[in-house]
């Protein structure tokens, strides 16, 4: 079988006493996309965290394409292809769509040594990418993201990470706070990244959305990996709750009526 | 958006209302008083207005990047007071002495960036504590007396700062030109470079902007030293100008040019700022404090024709900050 994109092994994390992951095992195929779920406090962000390089794991080990690596920031992250896309955090409002697009990577015209962005350059690109990810309305690039929709935002950040080839996209909540229709499109972006060939993680607390748009489920409870082969044409959203509570269909029913979850 | 006419794109920019407030003013002083717009008061007021107007434009960057420096008016009196006690004491020449004071500058704006960025101090208390440290250093080595100013004719350095000549009708300083070329060169920096796109990110988001690779520390402390030359060179040209290096000059200049820099359309928290408008509102405060005198209102009054024109600002900014944001 073929290597897959990413993989995590027996990856521990823990914050003093508290362990966050507990020899948690994880991996993305090439082309596929994740949905990570799991209840408040199962170790989903902890996991994207140290994947992201944001957070150092504590044991454990990271392979991308079989090959190990150590992954200390998120700029470690970004240069090995994992691009991390936080609903709120990823984009500055006050830039424009092309200078959000290129920050940090902008082009420069020559004479280099007068450090001047190739605006026209990057304008160019941020029309070809919107197109690409699916953006219908036409939204000049000069555009600034203040003043774009919640969904727009992450059809930007997403086109980002296309466009600067990272192999894995990990969208953390990206249909939060959205309505229906923001909320398709968000998921036909998603579905544009991957068959132009990038692999996402799509984590959300909405398990309908992650139906719609995942080849995978992996569920997480206190630390681990409880399941992580859940083909969402084959299963229930009912069934999928079950994995994530751990709890049988009655005992999430009693759960219900009496107000409290009484994990097993 | 991109549908908008031109009349409706300009009345949008951040720098329409401070230009439009710029006319009145200049309109309304010269109807009353026609010596407003004489060579000789155009002159004068342009004189200093180009000495306050290099630290704002250097305040522009700072503020753009979500940061500010109340610093720098201690800094317009020590620099010129370290200049002129190097030189009276017989240590240095006065380019040497010139030279000091702009290293101890950018000391001084090191120092400032390096407590903000690394101990995550707010810029305010930070340079709060640096203006007494400075003041209080200008003040303890001169006994809180003026320097003796010997005439500084014949130097090259005061001929290529403060050098006069006569255009027409028209008194000019050299020291106009070092504000045309600092105006241009950060309005370049603002908005075509790289470096104006990583310093508006790290005003606007910077968590964004360093999870993109972005050396937001670096682009703060950069602008901290700037900001604190900047300060440096107008206090000895102002110093050089009027013969004077007085450890209390530069008293409340700091609030002034963070006036004339929101005035101008710069978001006081970060992420916008304009040079062309940090331009008009250098040219409101001055043209203002001119024009008050000579149409006979007392000084003493300015204060409160400059407090009601940094409130109409601030309402007429954040009317078009959300007309731009609802995208009309």
């Amino acid at each position: 079988m073929a290597e897959p994109l990413i993989r995590m092994t027996n990856i521990k994390k823990s914050y003093g006493r508290v362990q966050a992951l507990e020899d948690a095992n994880f991996h993305v195929n090439e082309r596929e996309i994740v949905g990570l779920l799991g209840d408040n406090g199962a170790g989903k962000s902890t996991l994207i965290k140290v994947l992201s390089g944001a957070v150092p794991l504590t044991s454990g080990d990271i392979f991308i394409r079989g090959k190990k690596v150590n992954l200390r920031s998120t700029s470690d992250a970004i240069a090995q292809g994992i691009e991390t896309i936080y609903q709120d955090s990823a984009l500055v409002t006050q830039l424009s769509i092309a200078r959000n697009l290129f920050l940090g990577r902008e082009p420069i015209k020559p004479p280099r040594f007068l450090n001047r962005m190739d605006q026209e350059a990057m304008n160019v690109v941020a029309r070809d990418l919107l197109k690409q990810v699916g953006i219908s309305k036409n939204i000049p690039p000069t555009t600034p993201i203040g003043s774009l929709s919640g969904g727009e935002r992450q059809a930007v950040a997403i086109a980002r990470a296309m466009h600067f080839d990272s192999d894995l996209i990990i969208l953390d909540e990206p249909t939060n706070n959205l309505g229906v229709a923001e909320t398709q499109g968000v998921l036909s972006f998603v579905r544009n990244a991957r068959d132009s060939g990038h692999s996402c993680i799509f984590i959300a607390h909405n398990i309908h959305h992650v139906f719609q748009v995942v080849d995978r489920i992996v569920v997480m409870r206190r630390g681990k990996v409880v399941a992580d082969d859940i083909d969402p044409k084959k299963t229930t959203v009912a069934e999928v709750e079950r994995v994530i509570t751990g709890m049988s269909d009655k005992e999430i029913r009693d759960a219900i009526v009496e107000g409290r979850p009484s994990r097993g | 958006m991109e549908n908008r006419s031109l009349p409706q794109r300009l009345i949008a920019r951040p720098e329409f209302g401070p230009f439009v407030l710029l006319i009145i003013e200049i309109a309304v002083f010269w109807s009353i008083n026609r010596d407003f717009l004489s060579p000789q008061n155009i002159s004068n007021t342009l004189a200093f207005t180009v000495e306050l107007g290099l630290i704002a434009l250097a305040m522009t960057l700072l503020m753009t990047s979500g940061e500010f420096d109340l610093s720098v008016g201690s800094l317009f009196g020590f620099s010129p007071v370290l200049m002129w006690t190097l030189f009276n004491s017989g240590l240095t020449s006065l380019e040497v002495g010139f030279l000091a004071a702009l290293l101890v500058a950018a000391f001084i704006g090191l120092v400032n960036g390096w407590f903000v960025t690394q101990l995550k101090i707010p810029s305010f208390l930070v340079t709060l504590g640096m203006l007494l440290v400075v003041r209080g250093t200008a003040l303890f080595v001169t006994d809180g007396f003026p320097q003796r100013t010997w005439s500084a004719e014949g130097s090259w350095l005061a001929e290529a700062l403060v050098g006069d000549f006569f255009i027409g009708p028209f008194r000019i300083y050299m020291s106009l030109f070092w504000f045309i070329a600092a105006a241009a060169i950060l309005g370049y920096v603002l908005t075509q470079s790289r470096t104006g796109n990583w310093i508006q990110a790290a005003g606007g988001n910077p968590n964004a902007a360093r999870a993109r690779g972005v050396n937001v520390n670096g682009v703060k402390i950069g602008l901290f030293i700037l900001s604190s030359l900047m300060a440096s060179l107008a206090g000895v040209i102002s110093s050089l100008r009027t013969s004077a290096a007085n450890p209390n000059s530069g008293t409340g200049y700091e609030l002034e040019v963070i006036a004339m820099v929101v005035i101008g359309g710069t978001a006081l928290t970060g992420g916008r700022g304009t040079i062309i408008g940090t331009v008009l509102g250098i040219l409101i405060l001055r043209v203002m404090r001119n024009g008050i005198v000579l149409i006979g209102v007392p000084g003493l009054a300015y204060n409160i024709f400059i407090g009601a024109i940094i409130l109409g600002m601030m309402a007429l900014h954040s009317w078009l900050e959300r007309r731009h944001q609802a995208g009309t």
